[in-house]
């Protein structure tokens, strides 16, 4: 399999990341992902056709709780840091332009 | 008279009981031998001078009082500083995270300040432990005690080299990867990785969830049991964390139960390109272990070699999700500059692109690469079966042995600086560790008799060897440890 990674790709992974890089960053990365993904290569060797995928840390099966009235301990918590609020809201610009 | 450098978990609590020193002595000798001695290794990040001189006094106040106290009671700790403690920094050695301060304590910690341990302070690591030298941290590097031109390992570096430096008794680190048991390895130390699920994750800053794991990092093995049976547990904050039942096994092993163990060990875990010294060392452990009469076994892991790249995309996959929650508003200080954007987009992406440093920015995007659409089934979907593979290695194996012994890593400790320039060359360093991460067994390493100097800074570089159990089974692991640490030579 050919490296699919190139500048445009990185670019927009990383817009779909939400991190701003220079164009050093993106050459390196660049480059770096190009590396990396040929050792993954050795995967593709491998015949998984019948094997399940491991989805977890875990064997547990999910576990249910009643959906109860709970008091928030933490509510508001790490707020304190937040430069802008205003009546128990933090402030931020708009999501839509 | 005590002197830091022989404290151990044990021998403080019958100092305290028996009234040799109180806990605020010991305390205040650990915060000016660490002014002392920090300059020179890094490992702290932050330290808790007042929180902490407060609960040393507590600890003598309730020894006068007479009560009874617990084995951890005043045992001056360090904590990786991914650990949340209520009302102190938590930076995860990431800039992005440099102005928050937890807004509650961890599970662990919880659990630990119940037993009345004290918190001296935070310590380094790679950023989000992503990292196998502590070099990525968005703050400073940590040297090696044992040699300050060499790395300390990672990402538990800073907890690691605090310890082998008696700047703590103990410490908890965290593990993904092996960044309890590498890190352990290289300084000399002990740390014993548990098995996914034994030991809450609640307020531990989340990489990597299905393979994240909190564990003690210490001075000799026995204390780790200590320090291990006091944070296991299940926590209604952590739903992968199970209720366990390790009873007196843990702290009084007997030798007819090590005998009964058959050790395993793995082809894959002696190659030809093993260093010299360090297959030397292990061959005398093995020979150490024979006069226990333990019985070996030569048993073979064959999926050991896709352990690294299935695991680097695991990793990264989960890092890209884990870290979305860093949008540079809920966890950072927004200064002017950037309350000046126009968009919120503006500021998730300004503020990523500043505070993540290289190899977090690196796995993230890698992550959303191998989550990708028309991607997703090549890289991460294999990932996830041959993780599947790995697992069924140890099941079949742990069919014939009870515990697997190995290296933890091909080498002692490297260069600072020799291998920060080529991440695949970084990641390798998980070679032997990563296996077991991705099956979820619990894994301690423990240095090898010999390679650990008195005299620190004489060049001579630890090594250590792992001890992997069944799952669950840390007592097996803990008990071979134990009387390891028993053999004279």
């Amino acid at each position: 399999m050919p490296s699919p990674i190139n500048k445009k790709l990185l670019k927009h992974l990383a817009e779909l990341a939400r991190i701003e890089l220079n164009s050093r960053e993106e050459e390196r990365l660049s480059k770096d992902l190009q590396e990396i993904l040929s050792h993954f290569e050795e995967l593709q060797q491998l015949d998984t056709s019948e094997v399940k995928p491991m989805t977890g840390g875990t064997s547990l099966k999910n576990i249910f709780r009643e959906d109860e009235e709970r008091q928030n301990k933490y509510a508001g918590a790490g707020a304190e840091v937040f430069p802008e609020k205003e009546g128990g809201f933090l402030k931020v610009p708009p999501v839509f332009e | 008279m005590y002197s830091l450098r022989n404290l151990t978990i044990k021998s403080f609590h019958e100092g305290l009981v028996e009234k040799k020193f109180s806990a605020l002595e010991i305390t205040q000798a650990f915060f000016s031998y660490i002014k002392e001695t920090d300059k020179r290794i890094g490992a702290y990040l932050n330290l808790n001078e007042d929180g902490a001189v407060m609960a040393a006094e507590r600890v003598d106040i309730a020894l006068a009082q007479g009560e009874s106290l617990g084995v951890l009671a005043g045992v001056p700790l360090a904590v990786k500083d991914n650990i949340l403690i209520k009302s102190l920094p938590a930076t995860a050695g990431s800039k992005s995270l440099e102005n928050y301060i937890a807004s509650y304590s961890a599970g662990v910690i919880q659990k630990l300040k119940k037993e009345k341990a004290i918190f001296l302070g935070k310590t380094n690591l790679d950023e989000f432990a992503m990292g196998a030298s502590t070099e990525n941290s968005g703050f400073h590097i940590t040297r090696n005690p044992h040699d300050p031109t060499r790395v300390p390992g990672g990402s538990s570096g800073g907890s690691a080299a605090a310890v082998a430096a008696h700047m703590a008794i103990a410490a908890l680190g965290s593990e993904t990867g092996g960044s309890i048991r590498q890190p352990a390895g290289f300084c000399g130390v002990v740390g014993l990785k548990p098995t996914y699920g034994a030991v809450s994750r609640s307020g531990l800053i989340a990489m990597t969830s299905s393979l994240d794991q909190i564990g003690p990092i210490t001075k000799t093995v026995e204390d780790a049991a200590f320090l291990f049976k006091s944070i296991a547990g299940q926590d209604v904050y952590d739903s992968t964390s199970v209720e366990t039942s390790y009873g007196d096994e843990l702290m009084n092993p007997t030798l007819q139960g090590v005998r009964n163990l058959t050790i395993g060990l793995p082809n894959e875990y002696f190659p030809k390109e093993l260093d010299g010294e360090v297959g030397k060392a292990i061959e005398k452990v093995i020979l150490d272990l024979e006069t226990l009469k333990i019985k070996f076994k030569k048993i073979s892991l064959p999926f050991t070699k896709y352990a690294i790249p299935c695991y680097y995309i695991i990793v990264p996959a989960e890092v890209s999700a884990n870290l979305a929650r860093f949008d540079g508003i809920r966890y950072s200080r927004i200064d002017e500059k950037r309350l000046n954007a126009k968009t919120l987009k503006e500021i998730y992406t300004r503020q990523r692109g500043e505070g993540f440093g290289t190899e977090t920015k690196r796995r993230v995007i890698l992550g959303t690469f191998v989550l990708s659409s028309g991607y997703y089934d090549a890289y991460y979907q294999k990932a996830q079966q041959v993780r599947s593979l790995i697992k069924n290695d140890f099941e079949q194996a742990f069919k014939q042995v009870d515990v697997i012994l190995g290296p933890v890593s091909t080498t002692p400790a490297f260069k600072i600086g020799e291998k920060i320039s080529d991440p695949y060359e970084m990641y390798l360093c998980d070679l032997f560790l990563s296996p077991s991460n991705l099956a979820g067994n619990p894994a301690i390493s423990i240095p090898v008799k010999e390679t650990v100097s008195q005299v620190q800074g004489d060049g001579k570089l630890p090594i250590g060897f792992q001890l992997i159990g069944k799952h669950f089974r840390e007592a097996d692991i803990l008990a071979i440890g134990q009387y390891y640490e028993k053999i004279k030579r």
